[in-house]
């Protein structure tokens, strides 16, 4: 708010001088005194004298004052014809409305400064048709804003009722459109003063605008032409003044407009400075190990995902379950550097023996693409709608340093779309996102993350969104591949019965941390944390009776890890203690299987 | 970006695009004329005058409005001026009394070649401005430029000008202060009349650029481990290209018109000085001429920034969405 009364402080100065030039103006601006011409800056004069020896700070002032006159005329026309035409053609709406929407369409489209010429052309320089001419050009844009404004407030059910009640259109339109439609005219303006003052000065300065002997900014200028290399004074003032409120009044505009500042995904990433813990020490099946993720935080900077840790091992699957907002894609998304980029991603990991927190975007890319191919959720979003198929995976392809020529890289490309069971790969890679299915796209986005033959394969929530017939064409293509291609993958997923189909080891998340983790058939058969249990619960089995009412979870799912001191799942979980509020328990290994962990404090309960 | 549903398709829409625009023109042509009717003083007078080299007698000035057929009604005077008009024929200037289509015909050559320099200058300063507008983070770089932008649209061009007449032309001499012989003149024309609009555009560019980059295919191109070049150059400006286009056909639209001020400064004998020229010795004709051509050229070139944005975009195609051939032969 202080920035934007900062900003606007030219407008204010600009105002006040043209309001009281005659009181400020130490001198009269036209007042020729030959013998003391083009003095510079003195006590006498504090911006000097012109070739006619009028003093310059005298005629700087009396040009805000005759540039505040003009434009305070031009708008106030232009505001009052142009919130009335749009008005009445938003509220009448039908015919009359396509006819002043045309009209003002064509007015919007004509060049201000040329309508302007061309009027004073015919007319004349002058004070009147100055005003006349470009009030001709600047009363457009406020109708088509008021228009648009009115025409979204008629059909409210506020209006109906006043017409219900017998009020008139007069009053209607008076006490109920008029001010709504003004608001946003008025933010309009703080932009249209900055361009009515520059058109003054540029028409004046073509000698079509104020005529000497009047005091006027770009008068001044021209007049000023001959003298300028020698004489700065008057060059310089009467620019500044012009440069001063067109600028000020186009940054309030941007303001109050509310111009976007976030960053884009795509910044500069500075790499963060690489840590790795001083306790990790290594396990004999570390060679086996193809992604291991140590105590990861993702925050904004308020953490969604604490001190998570997982492992993947060569030729396994491991899934991630969860509900919706429990961080299982930030997860699996944060050790590859694909997150928003206001995210702060602290903790280790490592894929191999290569540290994959804190790379540069350079180095990112000999991972990403190579050696890890990645599957999203929304398989229209995340394919760029205005190129082919073809083109994705052409450039997965050279990415992965697979390509070649031109035509050579298309080979790879259609042998790969071939291999995700897409049938036709030539025709299909001259198609567009929009011409398939959601199931072709997501077996697209699989030939896309393939194309490096990568080490390990990420897919978050694969078959969400999907027909249960194409899900389970999708989990059979996976499951193929993996088989194929000895391939690691990790899974994302809300759905246990996708999970049940694919995995080797399940983490099941809640509110930002991992409660239980273990091999599949352990965790389903044996589950350790209640939260898994109740999942399991709500999972209707095929070999049920019809009818049969299977358990839902009862209260509201969790917030982040950090909003209660205690264990998150307590307010949900039917065997809470009081205890379970006040400490957050930790994963401990249970008894059934040595890799079987869960994060319970009532234990196996 | 050659699916063979396009050109039908897209015919619908130019077909149209080109009635409507044709309708816009029109408009501008009545405009113009409609300067005839606003006019101060008897263009037959002014003629006569010109003429004789001196006030001319009744008769004279009888016989030009006889003439010009200045004595018909409105209407009918529209449509024959109209009808020259599209034949190159906008009569004799008031102000020389020699044809005006020739003399435009004339000038058009400079008027181009320096809306053409300085759409140039604008379209390369304002998308690389723009582009590292939007790949910045906040911080000192970006707000430079985001004021450096504001601030050179802020400039009045006649001031820039001096500016730059006084510091390259005559404290440096690095170039001459006017005229147009030779490349040195061109530079200060094309800076001062491209270097503003390069502001504008480079503010939409980041912008739109911007939420262009912001959607999950770029998250999806940086997995597929795509580099920011080819990010922003086959993700973000394609998908940014639509108000980027726009901006673009009315920033060479407003070049045009800027001539008018250019020319005068640096005393290049285009379109532009003749406009003012007219306009200040109120020379209708000349007047209406000029505006039509200028006019004309303002409104085509925001009009076919429109019809590009419609070619480019594959969705808008008149197959987008149907069943395609291969699929019906896949699964028969």
């Amino acid at each position: 708010m202080t920035r934007t009364v900062l900003v606007a402080l030219p407008l204010v100065v600009f105002a006040i001088a043209g309001l009281l030039a005659p009181v400020l103006a130490p001198v009269d601006p036209t007042a020729v005194d030959l013998a003391a011409s083009l003095l510079p800056p003195s006590a006498d004069h504090p911006l000097g004298t012109d070739q006619l020896g009028r003093d310059q700070l005298s005629r700087i002032l009396y040009g805000a004052q005759i540039s505040l006159a003009v434009t305070a005329a031009v708008l106030t026309i232009s505001l009052t014809v142009g919130v009335i035409t749009g008005t009445i053609a938003g509220y009448l709406g039908g015919r009359a409305d396509r006819v002043i929407s045309r009209v003002v369409d064509m007015a919007v489209s004509l060049p201000g400064m040329l309508v302007a010429l061309a009027v004073i052309g015919v007319r004349g320089p002058g004070v009147v048709n100055l005003i006349i001419a470009m009030s001709l050009w600047a009363w457009a844009p406020y109708a088509r804003i008021a228009r648009a404004r009115v025409a979204g407030l008629r059909g409210s059910p506020h209006l109906d009722a006043l017409r219900l009640l017998g009020a008139s259109p007069a009053r209607v339109i008076g006490r109920h459109l008029l001010p709504p439609a003004l608001a946003p005219c008025l933010v309009y303006a703080s932009t249209d003063v900055g361009s009515i003052v520059l058109g003054v000065a540029t028409l004046s300065f073509l000698g079509l605008g104020i005529p000497p002997p009047y005091a006027e900014w770009g008068q001044m200028l021209i007049e000023g032409r001959p003298y300028l290399a020698s004489a700065w004074w008057l060059a310089y003032p009467p620019g500044i003044a012009i440069t001063a409120v067109v600028f000020a009044s186009n940054l309030l505009g941007e303001r109050l407009a509310g111009d976007d500042e976030r960053p884009s995904i795509l910044r500069w990433v500075r790499p963060t400075a690489r840590r790795r813990l001083a306790d990790h020490v290594p396990t004999a099946a570390e060679g086996d190990v193809v992604l291991s993720v140590q105590d990861l935080s993702v925050g904004y900077p308020q953490r969604v995902v604490a001190e998570v840790s997982y492992e993947v091992r060569r030729g396994q699957v491991l899934a991630i379950v969860g509900e919706s907002g429990s961080g299982k894609t930030t997860s699996v998304l944060a050790p590859f550097g694909l997150l928003d980029p206001s995210a702060v991603a602290t903790g280790s990991a490592t894929l191999g023996s290569g540290e994959l927190m804190g790379l540069t975007p350079h180095e990112r890319r000999l991972v990403n693409g190579r050696r890890v191919g990645v599957v999203f959720q929304d398989s229209l979003a995340v394919l760029n709608p205005l190129r082919t198929i073809g083109a994705h995976v052409d450039e997965a392809v050279r990415n992965a340093g697979r390509g070649g020529r031109r035509a050579a890289t298309r080979r790879v490309t259609e042998e790969l779309l071939r291999l995700v069971g897409l049938p036709d790969p030539a025709a299909l890679a001259r198609q567009f996102p929009h011409q398939l299915s959601g199931g072709m796209r997501q077996r697209v986005q699989i030939a896309i993350a393939l194309a490096g033959e990568p080490e390990l394969l990420v897919a978050d929530e694969p078959t969400s969104a999907l027909d249960v017939t194409v899900q389970a064409q999708l989990l059979d293509l996976l499951g193929r591949l993996r088989d194929e291609l000895s391939m690691s993958m990790i899974v994302v997923s809300h759905d246990l019965a996708v999970v049940s189909r694919l995995a080797d080891s399940v983490a099941v998340m809640y509110a930002g941390r991992i409660v239980e983790s273990g091999p599949l058939t352990t965790v389903i058969n044996d589950p350790g944390h209640p939260y898994t249990r109740g999942l399991l619960d709500a999972v209707p089995l095929p070999g049920a009776v019809p009818g049969t009412r299977f358990r839902t979870m009862p209260g509201r799912p969790g917030a982040g890890p950090d909003d209660s001191s205690g264990c998150a799942f307590a307010p949900r979980c039917p065997i809470a203690v009081t205890a379970c509020t006040n400490d957050r328990p930790v994963l401990k290994v249970l008894t059934s299987a040595a890799t079987h962990r869960s994060a319970c404090s009532r234990g196996g309960a | 970006m050659r699916a063979p549903g396009r050109p039908r398709f897209a015919g619908r829409r130019v077909t149209r695009w080109a009635v409507d625009t044709v309708g816009v023109l029109l408009a501008l042509t009545a405009g113009t004329f409609a300067l005839v009717l606003l006019a101060r003083g008897d263009p037959a007078a002014i003629l006569a005058a010109t003429r004789a080299g001196r006030s001319a007698t009744p008769e004279q000035v009888e016989a030009v409005r006889a003439e010009l057929g200045l004595d018909a009604p409105a209407l009918v005077r529209y449509a024959r001026w109209l009808a020259d008009a599209v034949t190159g024929d906008f009569g004799l200037s008031l102000r020389t009394n020699t044809p005006i289509g020739p003399e435009i015909a004339d000038r058009m050559g400079v008027t181009l070649g320096l809306v053409g320099g300085s759409a140039v200058v604008a379209l390369a300063v304002g998308l690389a401005v723009g582009i590292a507008g939007a790949v910045l983070g906040p911080g000192l770089p970006r707000g430079a430029l985001r004021g450096g932008a504001l601030l050179v649209t802020s400039l009045p061009v006649f001031w820039l000008s001096y500016l730059l007449v006084l510091v390259l032309a005559l404290r440096l001499g690095l170039v001459p202060t006017s005229g147009m012989a030779g490349p040195a003149t061109w530079v200060m024309p094309m800076a001062v009349l491209g270097l503003p609009a390069a502001g504008a555009l480079s503010r939409v560019v980041a912008v739109t650029l911007r939420e262009a980059l912001d959607r999950p295919y770029v998250l999806a191109a940086q997995a597929r481990g795509s580099g920011w070049i080819s990010i922003v150059f086959r993700d973000g400006l394609p998908n940014a290209a639509g108000p980027i286009l726009s901006l673009s056909g009315i920033t060479v639209g407003s070049l045009l018109v800027g001539t008018v001020v250019v020319e005068q400064i640096f005393g290049w004998p285009g379109l532009g000085d003749y406009f003012v020229q007219a306009a200040a010795a109120r020379d209708v004709p000349a007047l209406q001429a000029s505006a039509l051509i200028l006019g004309g050229g303002f409104i085509l070139a925001n009009r076919l920034a429109d019809v590009l944005q419609v070619l480019i975009d594959p969705r808008s195609r008149r197959d987008g969405g149907v069943p395609t051939p291969w699929l019906r032969k896949g699964t028969a």
